[in-house]
């Protein structure tokens, strides 16, 4: 399946470069991330509550990982899940 | 004194009475303690991600408060003896402003990709500052 993907992805590619991803944290001006703020968290949790990667979420490194650390805050106070069946 | 936020999960199996006298009793440990509560947030009745102790739903409480570092020490302490709260986090809040400053680009960065680009740049930002050329345009 990959492979197929892969091969099917790549001479896209040379014509369309994917399109730039930006942190939308930083557009915001945004120093932390509250991890009661289910609503914009949950955007960044895969459908089985794992935390999205940075290819995926598009975030900097420095809110990559505030991010990172709300979500898991708020899976400990059980308003996200650990995982989702 | 420290800005803090305490926020626990109480049982769902509790009576109204018994958590609002919780609540307050906490409340009050801040209180004693010289701290200042900023904001008491009851959020009430709560489905939770996952069962905790078997229980679907869980009484959300958030205290904000400023206080000396050892009151989330002793409310921790009290959370832990009680049985009926199921969770607790504390995080330190940081006062100052929510915003993240830019960060000044490093020199040397800057220097060998813009090195003619940069000085046009700044020349422009001037034009845009003083009025006569812009406003020649428009009329």
């Amino acid at each position: 399946m990959a492979r197929e993907q892969r091969t099917e992805r790549s001479p896209l590619r040379r014509y369309f470069p994917p399109k730039k991803k930006f942190c939308r944290f930083c557009q915001r001006n945004v120093r932390d991330i509250d991890y009661k703020n289910i609503d914009i968290l949950k955007r960044y949790i895969l459908d089985r509550g794992k935390i999205s990667p940075r290819r995926v979420s598009g975030a900097c490194a420095y809110h990559q990982r505030k991010l990172a650390t709300a979500i898991k805050r708020a899976r400990l106070m059980a308003l996200l899940p650990y995982l989702e069946e | 004194m420290r800005q803090y936020e305490t926020a626990f999960l109480l049982s769902p199996k509790l009576s109204e009475e018994e958590t609002a006298s919780f609540i307050t009793q906490m409340a009050d440990v801040i209180s004693q303690k010289k701290g200042k509560m900023i904001k008491e947030d009851r959020w009430g009745k709560r489905k939770t991600a996952y069962p905790i102790k078997r229980f679907e739903e869980a009484f959300y409480v958030i205290f904000l408060y400023e206080a000396d570092p050892e009151v989330p020490y002793e409310l921790e302490r009290r959370f832990k003896q009680t049985e009926s709260v199921l969770r607790f986090l504390t995080v330190k809040k940081v006062s100052r402003e929510n915003k993240r400053k830019k960060k000044k680009r490093m020199p040397e960065e800057a220097a060998p990709a813009l090195e003619s680009e940069g000085l046009g740049e700044k020349e422009e930002a001037k034009e845009n500052l003083s009025p006569d050329e812009t406003g020649k345009e428009e009329i």
